[in-house]
């Protein structure tokens, strides 16, 4: 009898053991983590660990193109009334099933003005939302608001009755949604662990579990990669790209982002309110070079404006100014300055990739043709606060990111946004106009113009649009580095 | 002997407050925690409700009331990043950099001492040039440089132990050594020069006219002279374990205290920072206690002066 029993628990040890055994777990290391998993805070870091367990009405693909996500399709009845169609049997982790009424449910908590949720103001332009049967939203606008899809793309639909019953809090703790993967527990500071959705309505992830890990220090993180511990990396540091790339079994892979960044000069005041002065400054820079040094010739240069080629947007008629020093001098002489100048550049510390450096190496540049440039480094609060009373100038280094549409950027160059150190009249009018209308050649036209006057004027010195480098195993397949750093992992095999 | 616990303990809440105030002041003074946590993109209103709630939006005299209040009732807040009570959220973190630390520690003193005995009885010679030198080296040696040639070795190299990460006790070599070696180098400089200077005294003079072997003067007589010195930096390494453990755990992905205070101090995240910066200076303060009290009992000097 109980030689009976030791084998029957022998047995249940060994099921349970085997399966475990054949379970394929994909680790990713990556360099910031979230404290909570509230969709309300927390920016990026956290928006990519919620989604995913969770997805939006509209999803914004790796490459910043947007596709169906919960709705799988939508229509506009008028310019400012979208119908939205939801996909029918999309179960929540819980197995309730996701209805207009959770739709209606979350996009009327983030709305409300006592919600303190970060991306608010990406769908702030909504008026109301009606559930029109358990499958149709209808969302009515303000006035005609073309980001309105983009901006949903980043509200993760939250299960009514669930959070109901729970709160934001214990939501927080234990989210659930209809995401690619499960809830399995959160190490705050460590990891997170989930297990695949194996009725994910867009099809199962092809490995069993996923662990996120946290891992600040970029040279560990290539060390985590290498020696197979994790599978995939975010934000491998330029310097240490070649020891990855000289391992057999682990590569680069690196895209474009809609990071710009820029250096933006303070107009309202002199001496930079002087466009020869700024022009001198902006033919000084040699971007090639500075690309290839310092971004491994993964950037994308700056096409004279501030959105990259792959934004809503873009005007293909510019051009950056040619780097020239010779003329930078004469420029210099020009405007007032034959015996140089004395300059101080604002920026922060491994806030982007390679930001230091480049500063840097635009400060030599600047050298060469006789503007003496002091960098100031300072740290992120301290930012911040500059940021808010306008006191980053005269000159600061800034990365502003569009996520696919110049709304989000350029909003940063108008009177509204409290941010800008120059004023444009015209640019402002046209920022109205564009995005008042949902026609998208109206919108392109308006865009292209803007992007014309900012090349004129010279609100910004337009340098790179950054890269994100991952790395990652050769034996993940098929899957797509976000450039928005999102982390996309449901569709990827795991050899 | 009970009076002076007595003293030392009266002082004790002093010198908390004191630590308390200070980084009260700095941390609310730097920069917003609301502008931080709701981003460039927040709206006035957005900003005003967040700063409401947390009672920002009051003059800096009335909110160190409330915050003096709070703390002497055992509150120190609710993180604004994290969206939880701040003390149990450092103490949940405290046990990763308590084991790291102990351990180290341990680590540090065993060799340390140890080396430290070896070089002095072996003063001037080959032996001794040796420990001194790569003591000196390693005292000079930044932990984190240190961190990344191990990971660099011992992870990728060899292959034998995991690059970061806690759970197993693979995982906590590479940083308690990083760690230890922090620290190390003091303990065999200051356990060698003691000795030396104790193996002067004319009672080891006297032992050794007596006709004491080596091995007993050493351990009977030199030995329990030199601790007091070794006992008293012990104590003083409990703080810069503290400051190391910052560094080792940023490069280890080793999750304690030191990298949650690090990403609060960023994110002027107030409750967490005061949480987590009372629970280290209460630590020191305890093991300077502790130390002194050692330091009375062995040294009858200190306990009647």
């Amino acid at each position: 009898m109980r030689m009976l029993r030791v084998a029957a628990i022998m047995a249940g040890i060994l099921m349970t053991a085997l399966p475990a055994a054949a379970q394929k777990t994909l680790n990713v290391g990556v360099s910031v983590f979230t404290g909570t998993l509230s969709p309300s805070g927390g920016g990026y870091t956290t928006l990519s660990l919620v989604l995913l367990t969770s997805d939006g009405l509209v999803r914004r693909n790796a490459d910043d193109t947007l596709g169906p996500g919960l709705a799988e399709r939508w229509e506009t009845v008028s310019p400012t009334q979208w119908r939205f169609h939801l996909r029918k049997g999309v179960k929540f982790h819980d197995g309730t099933e996701m209805t207009s009424a959770d739709v209606k449910y979350t996009l009327d908590y983030v709305l409300d003005p006592k919600t303190v949720y970060v991306r608010k103001t990406r769908i702030g332009g909504i008026a109301r939302v009606e559930a029109i049967d358990p499958y149709t939203v209808e969302i009515h606008t303000k006035q005609p608001y073309p980001v309105l899809l983009r901006g949903l793309s980043e509200i993760p639909i939250e299960p009514r009755l669930y959070r109901e019953r729970v709160g934001m809090d214990g939501y927080a703790k234990k989210p659930i949604g209809t995401g690619p993967f499960k809830y399995v527990n959160l190490v705050p500071g460590d990891s997170y662990e989930l297990e695949a959705n194996k009725d994910y309505w867009d099809g199962a992830p092809k490995f069993d579990r996923l662990v996120v890990r946290q891992i600040p220090e970029g040279a560990t993180r290539v060390a985590a990669l290498v020696s197979g511990e994790v599978q995939i990396i975010e934000e491998v540091p330029v310097d240490l790209i070649p020891s990855v790339q000289r391992r057999r079994d682990v590569e680069i892979v690196s895209v474009p982002s809609s990071v710009s960044m820029v250096l933006t000069l303070n107009q309202l005041e002199p001496p930079l309110n002087n466009p020869k002065l700024r022009e001198a400054l902006d033919v000084a820079i040699d971007r090639e070079l500075i690309n290839k040094q310092m971004l491994d010739g993964r950037g994308e240069i700056l096409q004279g404006q501030l959105v990259t080629k792959g934004t809503f947007g873009f005007n293909p008629n510019l051009k950056p100014r040619a780097f020239d020093p010779a003329r930078a001098r004469q420029l210099l002489a020009e405007a007032g300055y034959p015996n140089g100048i004395d300059l101080t550049m604002l920026t922060q510390s491994g806030r982007y990739l390679s930001d230091t450096d480049i500063a840097n190496a635009v400060a030599g540049m600047w050298q060469n043709v006789g503007v003496r440039t002091t960098i100031n480094t300072l740290e992120g609060a301290v930012w911040t606060r500059l940021d808010r009373t306008k006191e980053l100038k005269p000159i600061n280094m800034i990365g502003w990111f569009s996520v696919g549409d110049a709304d989000f950027n350029t909003v940063w160059y108008t009177q509204a946004s409290n941010r800008a150190y120059w004023k444009n009249d015209e640019f402002e009018k046209l920022f109205v106009a564009a995005r008042s209308t949902i026609d998208p050649q109206e919108r392109l036209r308006h865009y292209g113009r803007m992007m014309e006057i900012m090349h004129d004027e010279i609100p910004s010195i337009f340098l790179f649009g950054l890269p994100r480098v991952y790395g990652k195993s050769k034996r993940v397949k098929g899957w797509e580095p976000s450039s928005d750093s999102l982390l996309r992992l449901s569709k990827l095999e795991l050899e | 002997m009970l009076s002076y616990i007595a003293r030392r303990l009266l002082l004790m809440p002093v010198s908390l407050l004191l630590v308390l105030g200070i980084v009260f002041l700095i941390v609310r003074i730097t920069g917003d925690p609301v502008e931080i946590y709701l981003g460039p993109e927040a709206t006035q209103e957005q900003i005003d409700l967040l700063r409401s709630e947390l009672q920002l939006d009051r003059p800096l005299w009335e909110q160190f009331a409330i915050f003096l209040a709070d703390v002497l009732r055992g509150d120190f807040g609710t993180s604004i990043q994290h969206k939880a009570a701040a003390l149990p959220l450092v103490v949940e973190r405290l046990g990763a950099t308590v084991e790291l630390a102990a351990i180290a520690f341990a680590l540090a003193i065993v060799a340390g001492v140890g080396l430290g005995i070896l070089a002095a009885v072996r003063v001037d010679r080959p032996a001794d040039f040796v420990i001194s030198s790569i003591a000196v080296a390693g005292q000079s040696m930044p932990s984190f440089w240190l961190g990344i040639l191990l990971i660099q070795l011992f992870a990728l190299d060899l292959g034998w132990l995991p690059t970061s990460g806690r759970g197993t006790a693979a995982q906590l070599v590479l940083p308690a050594v990083t760690l230890a070696t922090f620290i190390l180098p003091n303990f065999v400089l200051v356990t060698r020069t003691a000795i030396l200077e104790i193996a002067r005294d004319p009672f080891v003079m006297a032992a050794r006219a007596r006709g004491a072997s080596e091995g007993r003067i050493l351990f009977a007589h030199v030995l329990p002279n030199a601790l007091n010195p070794v006992i008293s930096l012990a104590g003083l390494q409990v703080g810069r374990l503290m400051g190391g453990a910052v560094v080792t755990e940023s490069i280890f992905a080793w999750p304690g205290v030191g990298r949650l205070i690090i990403a609060s101090v960023f994110q002027r995240d107030l409750p967490v920072v005061v949480a987590a910066v009372f629970i280290v200076s209460l630590t020191i303060v305890v093991t300077n206690l502790l130390v002194d009290l050692a330091q009375a009992t062995v040294d009858a000097r200190i306990r009647l002066g």
